[in-house]
């Protein structure tokens, strides 16, 4: 327990150490936050006065740094400059749809990838581990949007099969796919690498030399040992997806977190940026936790060498 | 297999419930939006020409005007002006009601306007449309004076903009302004019913609304049920959606899509030429080779603004010549005469100025280049197209595309030579914004006369255009304003801004409001 409290425990220095760097960034690059806001539009002094004033942003500097802190201890993030609504409300409200497509990512990317990475991996430079290879290729570098565009142009404009825009579940699929696949070549190519590894150890061949059948072989005791490296990665890479997937938010007109985080740095949200740096830095600590806990389940010698620890 | 089958049939079965919904009656219109989202539906706070898109569906004003400014009663019957025009009474229609059944008198229009100019509501559009506003006097329940400080010639359009807007004052009570802002109530034929942040927002007819101004087609509640605005950034998607039949209606379509579907006759478009200031760019007079008015007219004569924008828009935008758009009122004829495309005159200008050709097809003089500096912030396109042209004649126009932030600093430290801007407004007084040297540009004050041009004949002008006393006066000195800037060369008007809106062809009544950006969806109906 102790090894988890000591991960939990460091949160608070980063934080700290987080917070100073945004908020020193943040008023250090160019722009004003209330012009900013205005966006272009003429407006008199009496308004960008008004304005200032609502935000808080006539205080001096130095003060607006430490009463955000003393706020923060008390779990008052405070209020956006662009929306002025609680910051803590809008993530909440991005969270839900970034959480959805993160999950739809993740299934798809875990499914596809790892059936892309046996059929790869089990049969090393046949024709399906060159064809799964290329397709996982494909899926790490052709970018979303375009592989969004392209999903849109045939299933929603062309077939009809899904709507582009539309509600629930339905509206996931697309989504779920592009941001998939870049998490599918990942897996796949991790997984095939290992798997390969794995397949060479002495105890597979004592396995084989005892009549065990192939699929049994590979899903029974080559897969599981062969998974540490990719779970690793799915946990890196659920930790993008869930502070958010800019890109195909953008191109499926999905609200979420990643929007919020590119917008709010461009209006030099400092309020927004800052809640958004807590709730990203929860969801990694959260996440290797998550991918620790599974490293005892997939092998329980890891389990036990912390134990021993 | 059998499974896949299932999920299969399970998915179409969904699409299929979702198109049966899918009906005239349920409006689903898409916007774009180049910022974060939507902030406020507040008319009074608002200054996001795509937030008012969708408060001009909930709101009523004062007086209502249509896509070509004509003014028709609205929410007051009638209007009496003081002959020494600082006071303006209404006539109040007493059949109105705000959607949370508050009943619309002159108690609540004080309540707007006064609210409006309290520092505490933080108004960033609706405080500086009410000009020199002192008080409001509730004379008798249905009959209300507003008074102002001085003579304020634009009143009246002012009162016809979505941001000066009745509000319920019970709803501001009980909900604050923050409150209000996010689940607004006015007296409009739509009723607010939800916002999805990022996403969309709903709103379902007001059932008891009878007050429609009397230039729509309609009387009575409108013919649309419920009414979603849906946010599309993405261009591509937002037409792919109204291709797929998911929406009904799309703002900003592409030049190049409206062409494809005027050919096809798939889907109907329409087009509005936006009042206020052109697509334009401001030379810088105080600072590098634009101090010289002839290298000034001579960048003006070297592009050929009707080619260039046919180029870029399709024919769906015209060439701008003058400070306002051909569509704002007291626009001015005589600007079309002026610097028409003449690379022949552009370069004896330039020869005058003592600019020689070099050899590398750019200008020279005392061993200086002729470059311009052209930091752009909107249309790309269009900044590089004008460098192109700029070229033949031996400019080297330096363009640089730069977010606002970058831009704002440029202004403060007047380090360009060229900046672009655009605005949507219902009158010609917004030039006063621009063109006043009170308006120029300091560091850490930020301002728009981004020419910097300051003489004390145009200031005099523009403060006696403000508050002139007859349509007449009004027009004549914004006619002298107009020719003002178009003889010094401060201003290059560009190319006209439209909105492209296209739409499902089952549908009619699809109308601009006033200005011609924001659309009202109040007569849309099946054919």
């Amino acid at each position: 327990m102790n090894f988890f409290l000591k991960k939990i425990l460091i949160v608070i220095p980063t934080l700290y150490v987080a917070w100073t760097v945004v908020f020193v960034t943040l008023n250090i690059i160019p722009g004003d936050p209330v012009n900013l806001m205005l966006g272009g539009r003429p407006a008199s002094d009496e308004v960008r006065e008004n304005v200032r004033h609502n935000l808080g942003l006539d205080k001096p500097v130095g003060e607006r740094y430490v009463s955000f802190l003393i706020n923060a201890t008390k779990g008052d993030l405070g209020k956006s400059y662009l929306t002025r609504q609680p910051v803590t409300k809008m993530i909440k409200d991005n969270m839900m749809p970034t959480i959805q497509l993160s999950l739809g990512g993740l299934i798809f990317g875990v499914f596809f990838g790892v059936l892309l990475g046996i059929i790869a991996g089990s049969r090393p430079n046949s024709l399906g581990d060159t064809c799964a290879m290329v397709v996982a290729l494909c899926g790490i570098s052709l970018p979303s949007f375009w592989i969004g565009m392209l999903l849109i142009f045939i299933f929603g404009t062309t077939l009809g099969w899904v709507p582009i825009v539309g509600e629930g579940f339905v509206a996931l699929i697309l989504p779920s796919i592009s941001v998939g696949l870049f998490f599918a070549g990942g897996m796949a190519r991790l997984t095939r690498s290992s798997l390969i590894d794995v397949l060479n150890q002495d105890y597979i061949r004592t396995a084989r030399s005892k009549g065990i059948s192939k699929y049994k072989i590979i899903f029974k005791h080559a897969l599981r040992n062969a998974m540490i490296p990719p779970v690793t990665l799915l946990g890196i890479q659920f930790g993008l997806l869930i502070t958010g997937a800019v890109i195909t938010e953008e191109v499926f007109a999905r609200p979420g977190l990643g929007q919020l985080l590119l917008q709010a740095i461009l209006a030099k949200d400092i309020p927004l940026v800052q809640a958004l740096i807590v709730y990203m830095t929860a969801v990694y600590i959260f996440l290797n936790l998550v991918v620790d806990f599974t490293y005892g389940i997939i092998d329980p010698r890891i389990r036990l060498e912390r134990k021993a620890i | 297999m059998k499974k896949i089958f299932n999920i299969f049939l399970g998915i179409s079965t969904l699409i299929f419930c979702l198109s049966i919904f899918n009906t005239a009656s349920a409006l689903n219109v898409v916007f774009s939006e180049d910022r974060p989202d939507l902030r406020t539906l507040d008319p009074r706070i608002t200054q996001s020409r795509h937030e008012e898109m969708i408060i001009v569906q909930m709101f009523d004003q004062l007086i209502s005007a249509d896509s070509n400014g004509n003014l028709y009663p609205g929410l007051a019957k009638s209007w009496d002006v003081s002959s020494d025009g600082l006071h303006y009474t209404f006539n109040l229609r007493d059949d109105v009601t705000f959607h949370d059944g508050t009943k619309f008198d002159a108690a609540a229009v004080k309540a707007t306007f006064d609210s409006i100019v309290d520092p505490e509501t933080g108004s960033q559009g609706a405080v500086d449309i009410l000009g020199p506003y002192a008080s409001s006097d509730v004379v008798d329940e249905y009959t209300v004076r507003v008074n102002f400080s001085r003579r304020y010639g634009s009143a009246l359009s002012a009162f016809t903009e979505t941001e000066l807007s009745i509000v319920s004052p019970t709803a501001l009570d009980s909900l604050g302004n923050e409150g209000f802002g996010m689940s607004p109530v006015g007296t409009g034929p739509f009723m607010f019913k939800n916002w999805e942040a990022n996403k969309k927002v709903e709103m379902v007819k007001n059932p008891d609304y009878n007050w429609a101004p009397e230039y729509m087609d309609g009387s009575g509640p409108s013919k649309v049920d419920t009414l979603t605005y849906r946010l599309i950034k993405d261009t591509s998607t937002r037409v792919a959606a109204l291709e797929s039949g998911e929406v009904d209606i799309a703002e900003l379509v592409p030049p190049l899509d409206m062409k494809r579907f005027d050919g096809s006759g798939k889907l109907s478009t329409i087009v509005g030429t936006v009042s206020g200031l052109p697509y334009s760019a401001f030379l810088n007079t105080t600072t590098g080779h634009f101090q010289d008015i002839k290298v000034r007219q001579a960048f003006f004569y070297s592009l050929n603004r009707v080619k260039m924008t046919n180029d870029l828009f399709f024919g769906y935008a015209e060439a701008a010549f003058g400070p306002i758009s051909s569509a704002t009122p007291s626009y001015w004829k005589g600007n079309e005469d002026y610097y028409q495309y003449d690379t022949a005159k552009a370069e004896s200008l330039l020869e005058e100025a003592g600019w020689k050709m070099g050899s590398s097809g750019i200008r020279e003089k005392n061993g200086e280049t002729l470059s311009i500096f052209f930091p752009c912030l909107l249309e790309p396109d269009t900044c590089v197209a004008i460098q192109g042209y700029a070229k033949k004649v031996g400019f080297d126009v330096n363009v640089e595309v730069v977010m606002k932030a970058r831009q704002d600093e440029l202004i403060f430290a007047n380090g360009y030579d060229m900046l672009v801007i655009r605005w949507v407004s219902l009158d010609p007084g917004v030039l006063i914004i621009p063109f006043h040297s009170r308006n120029i540009p300091k560091p850490g004050k930020f301002k728009f006369n981004w020419s910097r041009y300051s003489t004390p004949e145009l200031d005099q002008l523009l403060e006696n255009a403000e508050s002139a006393e007859t349509q007449e006066t009004k027009d004549d000195l914004y006619m002298q304003i107009q020719k003002t800037i178009m003889d010094q060369a401060i201003f290059l008007a560009i190319h006209d801004q439209v909105q492209t809106v296209a739409y499902n062809p089952n549908l009619e009544g699809v109308r601009f409001a006033n200005g011609n950006w924001q659309l009202r969806m109040y007569d849309v109906r099946e054919k």
